[in-house]
């Protein structure tokens, strides 16, 4: 009598394979969010450059990626491009005064761009970006460059 | 005998948090080294916002490069920018009192002027080192390096402390010049 009320019990569902299902989303999630933004439209090389700082507040940072584009139907000829998308330089002043509205009105001014550049883009192309972004008043602009591996 | 069996095994979680840590240790560390680095820069004001400022010619210092990447610094054609760190930094500071450089570091002003055909590359290169310069006077004035200097951590009140010292009385007056 004893033994068979034993058998009577609740089966329990494990729950202990739980956490890793949530860390296998967790990763898939981290995965697709750090590739996305790398799917660039243009191929470029950044300069490197000795006196480089960082820049704390990521908030603030608006990118712009100056390069031959990847794909050739769109020429060989450098282009500006935004948010992976190409513009033309006359368009930049409309694209930087959008961004200014995204942010908070109290940092507007400080909303800083950083031009990703290529090696061998035109400087007066880049001329032409930074005329554009003097409209808006987006003045802040910091030049994209890697640390110099070699030390003096 | 036979109930001793039946014991429901639980799994141990122990090791959860290690796996919490790891995690967070994996997102510390890529976010650092997403972080965007480079080399900052102020615009001019638009034309029509711009008081004309006379500049004085011996408190300009110019660097110019061709459409060749070929660099004319104070009207002397360069091949390259050896020594042109020292040069801007005896410009700016002119301790010598030379006539025929900035009469203060606030009116000295580094101008650079590029060719609409001049490589993005050797602009850069121009501007780290009147930049560099910068820093080094910056960093000598609170007895750093150069580097420490610039990794000096504004939100932090000694750090920023430090940093006013350094760059007081000496502005960052570079100046991107319209080309032709």
């Amino acid at each position: 009598m004893r033994l068979r009320k034993k058998k009577k019990q609740t089966a329990e569902i494990t729950t202990a394979s739980l956490p890793d299902i949530v860390f296998l989303l967790l990763f898939f999630f981290m995965v697709s969010a750090t590739i996305q933004p790398k799917d660039e439209q243009v191929k470029y090389k950044s300069p490197s450059a000795q006196a480089i700082t960082s820049i704390k507040q990521k908030t603030l940072v608006r990118e712009i990626v100056i390069g031959q584009p990847k794909n050739t139907d769109y020429g060989v000829e450098d282009v500006v491009t935004v948010d992976n998308r190409i513009i033309q330089p006359a368009q930049l002043t409309q694209w930087a005064m959008e961004q200014k509205e995204s942010l908070p009105e109290a940092y507007r001014d400080q909303m800083i761009i950083v031009i990703k550049a290529d090696e061998y883009v035109n400087m007066g192309l880049i001329i032409d970006v930074q005329e554009e972004l003097k409209k808006a008043n987006a003045r802040k602009v910091v030049y994209r460059a890697l640390p110099e591996t070699t030390t003096l | 005998m036979r109930l001793k069996t039946r014991t429901i095994q639980e799994i141990n979680t122990g090791s959860m948090a290690d796996i919490a840590f790891l995690l967070l240790i994996f997102f510390l560390v890529s976010t650092t080294i997403l972080q965007e680095k480079g080399l900052s820069l102020k615009l001019s004001p638009p034309p029509e916002d711009q008081t004309v400022a006379e500049i004085h010619d011996r408190n300009l210092f110019k660097i110019q490069i061709n459409s060749n990447n070929q660099y004319l610094i104070e009207d002397a054609v360069r091949g390259d920018l050896k020594g042109l760190r020292e040069e801007v930094k005896a410009f700016i500071l002119n301790k010598s009192n030379d006539p025929n450089l900035s009469i203060s570091p606030l009116k000295a002003t580094i101008s650079i002027k590029v060719n609409r055909g001049t490589h993005y590359k050797y602009f850069i290169e121009a501007l780290d080192e009147v930049k560099e310069a910068y820093y080094e006077i910056y960093a000598e004035r609170v007895g750093m390096s150069s580097h420490d200097y610039r990794q000096l951590d504004l939100s932090k009140a000694t750090h920023k402390l430090l940093y006013e010292k350094g760059k007081e009385g000496v502005p960052m007056n570079i100046s991107i010049a319209q080309p032709d």
